[in-house]
């Protein structure tokens, strides 16, 4: 953990009802990085993800970001000091026309709502198209795009992204993870977890292998694709 | 033809009144998903404050922003004193639900010890009778009608083209989401309470206006109504609550032509009836209404 890191979590320990799932979960980020947290089912990644955004209350550790400890901030005070997150479900407001969805993403950060408009429009040109169509409306592949449209509106130092890619055909996977590393391109952190393991190591700067609710290996992504010991056991060959 | 207009006219004057408190009722209800049972009360904390506003002034304006003023800060306070603590430790909605019960009771008896049981005046005069159309209709009640659908108009506004009203609306969808989307679902509720609460305020005013009477119980039974026209239109649909409200209003004022005027409560549980075996859903089915 680098002392600029933009994310540091430290000793995190979480759960629901008190039975903890995620276990002294230590991982941090620099700015402008992506990372990613993968493993297999059940391992309490996600979990780890909603407790950094602020959905969670942890019970021990700390979440400190840009500088500042945020373990005890509702999400909304996160999102504000730019710290965005894309839950993996119901991540769009169905009954929200698409630029309704954009309008709530800034709503912390209204000045300049019109110029964030047409730059996510940019990175996502499919949305311009549909601007005024229910999110309801969308296909799986543009859900994902405009929630990740969503959070940009926020003008986020770092995204949390919950498998972005869940659920897609092979096709609109690949375009996820194009715009991920589009949205990365412009210098915003961006720390996923994703079920696509291989896609997900290959990408990253660094990773962290979770198992049974803890850290069981982590170091730059290439590094760890090649340990056939964590690809056999835990990520699914 | 004649007497059936009247009712038309009458009905209208009713489901002004009841819009407006139903409106409110709706709005409540989607942004926090729970009916609040002392909405009645609220209505009736309304009237009361516009009453003694009245007495004070002989000004019929300040009474009516007296009762206003009353209704939205009682939303509040409900909301910030009451709700708000249980809700933030996740409490089940049904729960809320039965505090809200608890309030009622609390703020009838409040007012019944502050002004007693017996049926109080609002003296505000109606105004001169004018025909308009077939319909035989007092200043004061067209007033009523025309200042209802200024505000039907301002929520509808407020819902569709403002950055509150969408917030309003992504709260009512997923408040998870919506704090994932940098707001404060606990801020946006509270506004919540304090616009419904200032409706219901009004609302009770203008019933004070066009009964002529006010009770401590008085919110109490024309809520079963609100209800009533609230479930029609489809419960937690602003929207559908404006239909429900007309339908309701027009045709217990109507039937009144026809049976006697004590049953009119019982029309409107026999639409209420009828209309949801052929139309479960409401008129207004959630979807549409809240893409509105």
């Amino acid at each position: 953990m680098s002392e600029n890191s933009l994310l540091a979590v430290s000793e995190l320990t979480v759960g629901y009802g008190g039975a903890p799932i995620v276990r002294a979960v230590s991982l941090s980020i620099d700015a402008g990085q992506l990372n990613c947290v993968v493993g297999p089912n059940g391992a309490g990644k996600s979990t780890a993800l909603k407790a950094i955004a602020g959905a969670l209350r942890p019970t021990a550790g700390s979440i400190v970001f840009d500088g500042t400890d945020v373990t005890k901030l509702s999400t909304n005070e996160r999102v504000a000091r730019g710290l965005g997150y894309v839950p993996q479900v119901a991540n769009i407001f169905a009954t929200l026309t698409v630029m309704e969805n954009l309008h709530i993403g800034a709503y912390g950060k209204r000045s300049g709502m019109k110029d964030r408009i047409e730059s996510v429009c940019t990175i996502f040109p499919d949305l311009k198209l549909a601007l005024g169509r229910p999110a309801g409306t969308l296909s799986g592949g543009q859900r994902s795009m405009l929630a990740l449209s969503r959070s940009l509106m926020a003008d986020p130092k770092l995204l949390l992204l919950d498998e972005p890619t869940a659920g897609l055909a092979p096709k609109l996977e690949d375009q996820v993870w194009k715009h991920i590393l589009a949205i990365q391109s412009r210098g915003i952190g961006v720390l996923v977890v994703e079920q696509n393991t291989r896609r997900a190591l290959t990408n990253s700067d660094a990773a962290y292998v979770m198992v049974n609710g803890k850290v069981a290996a982590e170091g730059s992504g290439v590094d760890l694709l090649q340990r056939q010991d964590l690809v056999e056991m835990y990520l699914g060959g | 033809m004649h007497d059936l207009l009247l009712g038309i006219g009458f009905g209208l004057v009713t489901a002004a009144v009841l819009a407006i408190s139903t409106v409110a009722l709706s709005l409540q209800f989607s942004v926090t998903n729970f009916p609040n049972f002392a909405h009645g009360e609220m209505m009736t904390v309304g009237a009361y404050a516009s009453l003694t506003t009245y007495r004070a002034t002989h000004n019929a304006v300040l009474a009516c922003a007296a009762s206003i003023v009353a209704g939205a800060l009682l939303g509040a306070l409900i909301n910030k004193v009451v709700i708000a603590p249980f809700r933030r430790r996740n409490t089940a909605g049904l729960t809320l639900f039965v505090l809200t019960i608890g309030i009622s009771l609390i703020l009838q008896n409040g007012v019944l010890w502050r002004y007693g049981g017996q049926t109080l005046r609002l003296p505000i005069e109606g105004g001169a009778p004018h025909h308009i159309g077939g319909f035989l209709l007092t200043t004061e009640q067209i007033a009523i009608i025309g200042g209802a659908a200024v505000i039907m108009l301002g929520v509808h506004v407020i819902l569709k083209y403002t950055l509150f009203g969408k917030a309003q609306r992504a709260v009512a969808e997923s408040p998870t989401l919506a704090e994932a989307s940098g707001i404060s679902s606990g801020r946006i509720i509270n506004r919540t309470w304090f616009l419904t609460g200032g409706l219901a305020g009004l609302a009770g005013f203008v019933l004070a206006l066009t009964t002529g009477a006010l009770t401590p119980g008085m919110g109490f039974s024309f809520l079963l109504i609100v209800f009533a026209a609230a479930i029609l239109g489809g419960i937690g649909q602003p929207y559908g609550a404006m239909a429900g409200a007309i339908a309701v209003g027009v045709a217990m004022e109507v039937s009144a032509i026809y049976i006697k005027s004590d049953y009119k409560t019982v029309v409107a549980f026999a639409i209420l009836i009828v209309a949801l075996l052929f139309r479960p859903q409401g008129l207004v089915p959630a979807k549409r209404l809240a893409a509105a």
